[in-house]
């Protein structure tokens, strides 16, 4: 592999890397401030997918389906979380029975409403070229991934480290009686926890979609590898998905092309091997079992 | 102990209900008391004019299911075209969900033999669950129509019978991989005068022997395969392997992917200026299908592609079979729905050659034998010795025709038949 | 008195269940029913094997098909290469692969608990799928494994349909009664204490990973032996008897009918396969039904359908035996 090689598939990681965060960002954010196991990640996804394949259908407009996605499919996390899981507050086998209930009931419903064939959706306008790049032409829609994750992992930072809502969440989690006494509203700070993270969910949907397509199955893939990045990262923490997505894209894209006989079985791989240097990920803390 | 003994309640209460429920769960014919035969009468007389019940098993979910749903709305048209009636014998469709599980396949085909008692069975799109239930279609006698799964073994003579084998009780109306990668080869390093070809294929059965036989070919007409590459199925990413593409010199790719793989491979082949850099993409036919080409529209345009169909073909019956579909759906149809047109036109008139008796499995048998007729994809008859089609191969590219996707036919090899055996 | 009353109840359950096709065979479709209802008890074993880990020693594993599939294809392959059609060949084969596997696996997997030990058995369990998936000469790969001949035990030949839905039905009672010896011996609670308080079990002297670690085994030798039935009865291992899916129907199937407790799984397992392979059939929104009836059990019973009826039992029972 020339020095070339290496930079375009090292961009390719870093893309896939971008990706794949965008992608776990919202499993990471019910995990880690909710302590909530959401199984459902892939349909909310699946959701995200489906509405922006609608509004680019309808009315063109892409964009449209980065605001639309998130209101629609944050409303529904809204009405689950208070109505359905809610009262399953640490129940974390009650919680996987629920939301794969919840994910077979969305995926099957989108099936029969958007119906089962394969599709796809072309780059937005504006970010269909490709521009000049070491060693070749690069496609600007990865690159556009690439700042959106950076964005968005600033954002988590910032409400990781120093916002009042982190804060408030994660002395949610470790004491809501507590918190509650001192006069949070803590069910209503959960609710609106979870449909960020089914939001985000949804909006990884729309950002994936002309990359990856749309088609039925896609929300186990996206699970998957949601769980996969958010585990390696480490739970616990909401930085973990970053450096989940920052491990796992490159390792998975160089991998793929430099031992592909390995191909579908290294990254879980990856993971195997992660978590036995480091049982709770790589950045993860160890979370004290009630 | 109380604790003991009231487990020991709890599970007879329960091992009790759970077969009551199981009883009552298996639907209304499982009554005990007097059973209909399934036994047909012997003589022909007797079955003309009955119901003909056909078990039609597909993927309704999962991954194929839009191959599925295609061939469905071909059984529907076709029946629909034919009166609901085939030889004069009133037909019940009995549709099945495969769900791209062997498992399930083996349990519908089950259901097919032993409850519903179908007089024959057609589809299957997944080769897996083709070669699960090969062997109990095999031992009950039942005549199947297989219509679309394209491993070579389904019709070849296999030692051991390992991935599979033919059974004189299968025939198959789509095609056998080889036929649609192995002729392409050989006109490419003959006909087109190509030196040199990399190949990239989905690393899974299809893939493998696409490649495989294709490679073949193509070195036995002198050619040479420089290297080759395989991607997971369902890769999410293509563009690390494009990139390996790009940087290697062989210009000349064949490929085979179908659904989102394809998709996903054309639109990064794209992303990274293939076309501009001179690499040309060929492969086989279900790389730009109907379902990919709607989705990626032109830019799988110049790709060159091998399958027995196209839409564009200029004969009367695709032209018919194609302004019909459209009517009816509001769709343009695709190779699948092709697929299951034939095979319910060679049931049609095997039906018709026996007289509507399809008690007489051999007969019904050497009726299918010896059809022939012409489908929308030319001159359609089985090959005697392994019940897979002898077809035309076309060699298509894309272009863009009133504003739509579509495969153009550039070449043809005539009269393609599987060889029958292992070739590699 | 009432315990041998409820003893003969219970052996009389267990034949009637290992006779089934004899005293069904005058239904219309005898046959379906006797291939449905063996399909659901293999899955049922295992189910049963898999709450040996989620309900006894409280790990939730994802990866169990894992060592379904080992045994599976471990008992085809070997028969077939050895040429030879005894039972216990077959079985012993895949009891040795899907131990080995599972001492390996566990190994790692045991030092993880909660949503770790889930995501390690999932990671594993993928890995043999992978090596499953490409080793085209050993598994057949993608396309399958086909001709797995069925068994013979000295005398009886279980090729027939009807031996070989006996030889389930026995495996299945086989392992019900093995799994409830387990669950009331000393054993058995004290992988339920290390469910509730590994730490403590520590303390009062229990080494916890060898108690874990010998669970994982067993449950995978018996997923094992649920493979190599599995194989013989469709005569065809796929890659899909060692992938996710499978890994997800054996899990739910435990939930659904009632972690901890003793026939829950095997109630569960026949649930989710009528769901998933009988109702499709009649109505389309089957993938829907079997949604909403994991919210229902969870929302409304949550000891799963076991839980339901001992509810629905306590209280048609009166109130006196409950003294003592």
């Amino acid at each position: 592999m020339t020095v070339e090689v290496a930079i375009q598939q090292a961009l390719n990681g870093i893309s896939f890397g971008a990706l794949l965060f965008i992608l776990a960002a919202g499993l990471s954010l019910i995990f880690g401030m909710m302590d909530v196991i959401n199984l459902a990640h892939g349909a909310f996804y699946m959701l995200g997918a489906y509405i922006a394949l609608a509004a680019v259908q309808r009315t063109g407009n892409f964009w449209l389906a980065l605001v639309l996605a998130p209101l629609l499919v944050g409303a529904l996390g809204l009405i689950i979380e208070p109505l359905l899981l809610r009262r399953l507050r640490g129940r974390h086998l009650d919680q996987v029975l629920l939301t794969i209930g919840i994910s077979l009931v969305i995926v099957d419903l989108v099936g029969l409403v958007a119906g089962r064939e394969i599709r796809s959706i072309p780059f937005p306008a504006g970010l269909d070229r490709s521009v000049p790049i070491i060693g070749g032409d690069y496609p600007v829609y990865r690159l556009f991934v690439i700042a959106f994750g950076i964005l968005l992992a600033a954002l988590f930072a910032f409400i990781h480290r120093r916002s009042r809502l982190g804060a408030l969440i994660r002395a949610g989690v470790d004491d809501a009686p507590m918190l509650a006494a001192l006069g949070v509203d803590i069910d209503r700070v959960f609710a609106t926890t979870f449909a960020a993270g089914a939001a985000l969910a949804a909006i990884a949907g729309v950002i994936a979609a002309p990359v990856f397509g749309v088609f039925p199955g896609m929300d186990v893939d996206a699970l998957i590898y949601s769980l996969i990045v958010v585990v390696v990262g480490g739970l616990g923490t909401l930085s973990g998905a970053i450096a989940g997505g920052a491990l796992v894209g490159p390792a998975d894209t160089f991998g793929k092309v430099l031992f592909p006989q390995f191909a579908l079985a290294l990254i879980f791989a990856i993971v195997a091997f992660v978590l036995l240097l480091r049982p709770t990920g790589l950045l993860g803390r160890v979370r004290i079992a009630r | 102990m109380s604790d003991r003994s009231n487990r020991l309640t709890r599970r007879k209460f329960l091992v009790a209900s759970g077969a009551a429920a199981l009883a009552a769960a298996c639907g209304p014919s499982a009554t005990p008391g007097a059973s209909a035969s399934a036994a047909a009468t012997a003589s022909a007389a007797a079955t003309a004019g009955k119901a003909l019940k056909i078990g039609v098993l597909l993927p309704f979910t999962k991954v194929y299911a839009e191959l599925g749903n295609s061939m469905k709305r071909s059984t529907e048209l076709y029946l629909k075209q034919a009166g609901g009636k085939l030889a004069n014998r009133p037909v019940t469709a009995i549709y099945e969900d495969e769900a791209n599980d062997p498992a399930v396949g083996l349990q519908k085909t089950q259901k097919f033999i032993e409850q519903d008692n179908v007089d024959l069975m057609m589809g299957i799109v997944a080769t897996p669950i083709a070669y699960a239930v090969r062997g109990a279609v095999d031992s009950a006698k039942m005549i199947f129509i297989e219509t679309n799964a394209g491993g070579n073994a389904l019709t070849r003579d296999i030692a051991n019978c390992t991935p599979s084998c033919k059974s004189k009780y299968i025939f198959r109306s789509s095609f056998s991989s080889w036929q649609i990668s192995s002729p392409i080869g050989d006109y490419f390093a003959t006909k087109k005068g190509v030196k040199e070809a990399f190949t990239f294929v989905a690393d899974y059965g299809f893939g493998t022997e696409s490649a495989a036989d294709f490679t073949q070919s193509f070195t036995k007409g002198g050619g040479k395969v420089t290297g080759s590459l395989k991607a997971p199925l369902g890769s999410a990413d293509f563009l690390p392997f494009v990139t390996q593409l790009k940087n290697q010199p062989t210009k000349d790719i064949y490929s085979f992917f179908s659904g989102t793989d394809a998709i996903n491979y054309i639109k990064a082949w794209n992303q990274l200026g293939m076309p501009a850099a001179g690499y040309r993409m060929n492969g086989a036919g279900f790389l730009t299908e109907q379902d990919v080409l709607k989705e990626v529209k032109d830019l799988a345009n110049g790709a060159v592609t091998s399958l027995f169909w196209a839409v564009t073909l200029d004969n009367a019956e695709n032209k018919a079979f194609v302004d019909a579909y459209q009517k009816e759906y509001n769709l343009l149809p695709d190779v699948f729905a092709v697929q299951q047109w034939d095979g319910l036109k060679a049931v049609d008139l095997a039906l018709q050659a026996t007289k509507g008796d399809t008690s007489n499995k051999d007969a019904f048998i050497t009726a299918l034998e010896g059809v022939k007729f012409k489908s929308p994809r030319g001159d359609f008859e089985f090959d005697k010795t392994t019940h897979n089609p002898i077809q035309d191969m076309y060699i298509r590219e894309v272009k863009v025709q009133s504003g739509q996707a579509v495969n153009v036919i550039v070449d043809k090899i005539a009269r393609v038949t599987d060889p029958g055996k292992p070739t590699t | 008195m009432r315990r041998g009353a409820l003893i003969a109840g219970a052996a009389v359950a267990a034949l009637a269940l290992v006779t089934f096709p004899v005293w069904t065979s005058e239904w219309e479709s005898s046959r379906y029913a006797t291939t449905v209802l063996r399909d659901m008890l293999v899955l049922a074993i295992l189910a049963l094997s898999l709450d040996l880990l989620v309900g006894s020693a409280g790990l939730p594993s994802l990866g169990h098909a894992a060592f379904f599939g080992a045994g599976a294809y471990a008992a085809a392959v070997t028969m077939a290469r050895l040429g030879s059609d005894e039972l216990l060949v077959g079985l012993g084969a895949a009891i040795v692969a899907s131990a080995l596997l599972s001492l390996v696996i566990g190994l790692f997997a045991v030092r993880a608990a909660g949503i770790f030990f889930l995501m390690l058995t999932l990671a594993f369990a993928q890995m043999v799928f992978a090596v499953a998936f490409q080793a085209t000469e050993l598994t057949g790969g993608s396309n399958g494994l086909p001709g797995v001949r069925r068994p013979r035990l000295l005398g009886l030949d279980f090729n027939a349909p009807d031996a070989l839905f006996e030889l389930v039905a026995t495996t299945f009672v086989v392992v019900v009664l093995l799994l409830w010896r387990i669950r009331t011996s000393a054993y058995g609670l004290a992988l339920v204490g290390v469910r509730e308080n590994e730490r403590r079990m520590r303390a009062l002297g229990y080494d916890a990973t060898r108690l874990k670690l010998s669970a994982f085994v067993l449950a995978g030798a018996i997923a094992g032996v649920a493979g190599a039935l599995s194989g013989w009865s469709l005569r065809f291992v796929s890659t899909n008897d060692v992938g996710i899916g499978r890994s997800i129907e054996a899990f739910v199937s435990v939930l659904i009918g009632g972690t901890a407790t003793l026939l829950g799984p095997a109630i569960g397992a026949v649930v989710v396969l009528y769901v998933e392979r009988v109702l499709p059939s009649s109505i389309p929104f089957a993938e829907t039904v079997l949604g909403l009836l994991f919210i229902a059990f969870v929302v409304a019973a949550r000891q799963g359908i076991v839980g339901v009826a001992r509810a629905a039992y306590a209280r048609a029972r009166p109130a006196p035996a409950r003294a003592s």
